[in-house]
């Protein structure tokens, strides 16, 4: 278990005079992240995600608060038994930082190099069939690709048993096919070894992917934190709002309204309407049923379903055209069932 | 071929036991300070970098007052240092005249030289990895073997053929205190008796010298450079 406690990094400004110019990079974190979970901290650059997690392995020193893994506050240890500590948080990096000096083999076994040669070698070899990328055992890293690279960095990660992987942005520099291959891994090594995940990313489609649970960070706060499915369905903040929106295709809706797209006409007594469904079946026929109960003609213009942590979420934008009354009744209808409506152009008021 | 040589350098073929006598002389300087020159700026360059502000071992005053010699020292023309440290070269050698007497001021000439040098290539390491290095557990320590050095063995190579061949041209300059060696050899035959073929074969030989330095350095490099 990871547990940050009012977790505070400044760090100085340029000016040293001029304290109130210093950056509140961790601004009062608390966290407590489970054994075996995925846990994803996400944010837009500059939302002091990255400090906030090397608050974790201490490689920033919290100005104040507390640092617990396991009940083991970092913060008291001495240097050596933070380096031993360290041993057990394996860390992979956007840019992956594998040593361009030393073989695939030997960027593996770097942390290794306590043990015995020959256990060294099977170790590797353990841990390079582990990522699948045994083969490049002999090559320079310069020769892989990036994600080649990153596995190997998973590798070198794991090398020590450790309980905890930490992964800053770990997929941010590679192209979606791989991104999602390294995450399936990432997921595989969650199941496999138990292993806790902390995963730092500006795409929410990565949290969407592997995370169970999330935190949203802003201006070195936490703003928002529970369940993915949670904080995807049902987003509080306008930041996390911001972030669903990037991943949903009915968010595009706002841009066809903005430049008044003949698909989003329209016509006098018509209701345009954004449903989203949260904790709904979705395989539930609510649009079909709705458009006979009523009598109304519902015509989809946009739909989406997306799975997240497993379960479905999704919605539709649809244009109810019929008697106004009626629309009105089924829009109750749809709130009834746990459907999130928006009315998006309303042809009777706007008239 | 004695002969054909005795006519196209007559000046240095009369004075063949002392022209080997001046190159054992330059290479025993380039050795001696060199060697001690290598250890020391690599210690210098390795204290600048890791005290110096966002450093591993970050130590503010440590790394201002090592700054601040080296830079005096670099500011000082060689010849002014060569004279000004006779007394500490007494002090330390037992002489300020010869081979012996020139280690000092060479070193003293040479190593905050290579202590920059140093402190530019182990700069060019890569911040993530020593931010990986530390995440998988390494001390400090481990962070410099490990990491700076064994990840700046080209860069430091550079460093050192650049220092190598300046440190070639001080000796020549040492030459002005008694210490012998080539550029000693050269002036007082070359330039005071005006013998040419003395100068053009120093010449050459300096020449030769610094082109081999300057492929052992690139071949040692580049081996080195995945």
């Amino acid at each position: 278990m990871i547990e940050l406690t009012h977790v505070v990094k400044n760090f100085s400004s340029p000016d040293k005079h001029d304290a109130s110019k210093s950056i509140h990079a961790v601004n009062d974190v608390s966290l407590k992240i489970n054994d075996g979970d995925i846990f994803g901290i996400i944010g837009f650059s500059g939302a002091g995600k990255s400090t906030l997690v090397r608050c974790i392995n201490l490689l920033e020193r919290p100005d104040s608060g507390s640092v617990k893994i396991d009940g083991t506050e970092m913060t008291q240890l001495k240097p050596k038994e933070l380096y031993a500590a360290r041993r057990k948080i394996g860390m992979i990096f956007q840019q992956f930082n594998l040593m361009p000096s030393r073989t695939v083999f030997d960027n593996v076994a770097y942390p290794l190099k306590h043990m015995p040669k020959l256990e060294i070698q099977k170790r590797v070899r353990e841990l390079l069939s582990l990522v699948e990328i045994s083969d490049k055992e002999n090559s320079y890293p310069s020769e892989l690709s990036g994600g080649q690279k990153q596995r190997v960095a998973i590798a070198r990660a794991l090398a020590n048993d450790p309980t905890i992987l930490l992964c800053d942005e770990a997929t941010s520099a590679l192209d979606p096919q791989t991104t999602g291959a390294i995450l399936q891994l990432l997921k595989d090594l969650n199941a496999t070894l138990n292993l806790t995940i902390v995963v730092i990313t500006h795409e929410m489609e990565v949290v969407k992917n592997i995370c169970r649970k999330a935190a949203v960070m802003d201006h070195g706060e936490i703003i928002e934190t529970g369940d993915v499915f949670e904080i995807f369905s049902n987003p509080q903040h306008q930041v996390t709002k911001n972030f669903v929106r990037t991943t949903s295709n009915l968010s595009k809706i706002e841009n066809l309204l903005r430049e008044n797209s003949p698909m989003v006409q329209v016509k006098p007594g018509e209701v345009m309407a954004r449903l989203v469904y949260i904790y709904a079946d979705v395989s539930d026929p609510l649009i079909s049923f709705a458009s006979r109960e009523f009598d109304l003609v519902i015509n989809i213009i946009l739909a989406d379903v997306e799975i997240v942590s497993d379960i479905m979420v999704g919605g539709t934008v649809v244009i109810f055209s019929g008697d106004y009354a009626k629309i009105q009744q089924a829009i109750e209808y749809f709130k009834s069932k746990n459907v999130r409506v928006e009315v998006l152009k309303d042809a009777a008021i706007s008239e | 071929m004695q002969q054909f040589l005795s006519e196209l350098l007559p000046n240095l073929m009369r004075r063949t036991p002392e022209f080997w006598k001046a190159i054992c002389d330059t290479l025993l300087m380039e050795a001696w300070a060199g060697s001690i020159c290598f250890v020391i700026g690599l210690i210098f360059g390795i204290i600048l970098t890791v005290t110096k502000p966002g450093g591993i071992m970050e130590n503010r005053p440590l790394y201002q007052v090592l700054d601040t010699i080296i830079n005096l020292f670099r500011s000082i023309p060689f010849i002014i240092l060569l004279t000004a440290l006779m007394p500490l070269s007494r002090w330390i050698m037992g002489t300020a005249i010869y081979v012996r007497g020139v280690i000092v001021p060479l070193v003293f000439g040479a190593a905050p030289f290579f202590s920059r040098q140093v402190e530019s290539a182990l700069a060019q390491t890569d911040k993530g990895l020593i931010e990986a290095a530390l995440s998988m557990g390494s001390s400090p320590l481990e962070v410099i073997f490990r990491v700076y050095l064994r990840e700046s063995i080209a860069p430091i190579t550079r460093a050192t053929t650049i220092t190598a061949i300046s440190l070639l041209s001080l000796t020549a300059m040492a030459g002005a205190v008694g210490a012998g060696g080539l550029g000693d050899f050269a002036i007082r035959y070359g330039h005071d008796r005006n013998m040419i073929d003395i100068t053009w074969v120093t010449v050459i030989l300096l020449v030769l010298a610094v082109s081999f330095v300057q492929w052992l350095g690139e071949m040692f490099a580049r081996k080195n450079t995945h």
